[in-house]
């Protein structure tokens, strides 16, 4: 199917990459120039310009958004928030350079990690099959219509049960964990 | 479906709040007193989070793969 007529959102779902290159290589340039005008680099760019993108897809995802305006007009406007932020973040780092270190502050951070790994290499441990049903379906916010025919189901139904049977195995691989570990 | 899953999606459709409405309430005064389902519940939102956190960083990968290819 051509995604030329569809939303850009709808775009987005069916062909990620090619979507995404298109978006990449229009706004990028954009966003760029503007980091670098407010004493940027090009990597500060490309952190933000990605941190962008992932919350525009997951806008669309998880909260149906459709957007009215452009990609680029509305991807420019996630960015020059969060370069304001990370700027502000930097003159503070450097006015408190001689202020005791907030040790709770560290502690978080440095927890973190750890159960993170182990969540992520309960995913890894699904096997190519349940990972990509359960990620697709989930996180890229695929239809199961799609997830039948890409995986060569013969019906809906069988991908759906499909899917709930992995879900269930992500289930009793995270119960190992004791939950009050994480604050999520 | 085997009773097991049939209780996965009836959790997520339950988390959905896409159950009818007598189901949804027969879920909620179940969880009031069943433990087991307690937890089978806080394991199902982990596993929705850990998915989350594991798409979060394929989807940075695909991005960081599209950067090198375009602006590399």
């Amino acid at each position: 199917m051509s995604t030329q007529r569809l939303s850009m959102d709808a775009a987005l779902l069916i062909d990620r990459e090619r979507t995404l290159e298109r978006i990449y290589a229009k706004t990028y340039p954009m966003v760029r120039h503007y980091v670098k005008e407010n004493r940027g680099t090009d990597e500060d760019a490309k952190d933000i310009f990605q941190e962008a993108l992932i919350t525009y897809y997951e806008k669309v995802v998880y909260d149906k958004l459709t957007l009215t305006s452009s990609v680029s007009t509305y991807l420019m406007g996630i960015c020059k928030n969060l370069w304001r932020q990370e700027l502000g973040k930097r003159a503070r780092k450097i006015g408190l350079m001689d202020a005791p270190v907030d040790e709770v502050g560290e502690e978080v951070a440095v927890d973190d990690e750890q159960p993170t790994a182990t969540l992520m290499a309960f995913v890894e441990q699904l096997g190519e099959t349940c990972r990509s049903i359960l990620v697709n379906f989930y996180y890229f916010g695929h239809r199961l219509e799609q997830i039948a025919e890409q995986r060569g189901y013969r019906s809906v139904r069988s991908a759906t049960v499909q899917k709930f049977k992995c879900l269930e195995r992500l289930r009793k691989a995270v119960s190992h964990l004791s939950v009050d570990q994480f604050k999520l | 479906m085997r009773p097991l899953l049939t209780e996965v999606q009836l959790l997520e459709n339950y988390l959905k709040g896409t159950l009818p409405e007598d189901q949804q309430l027969d879920v909620e005064i179940r969880l009031l007193w069943d433990q087991d389902v307690q937890q089978k519940l806080a394991n199902q939102q982990l596993a929705y989070k850990t998915l989350r956190l594991f798409g979060r960083r394929q989807l940075r990968a695909e991005l960081e793969a599209i950067h090198v290819r375009l602006f590399g």
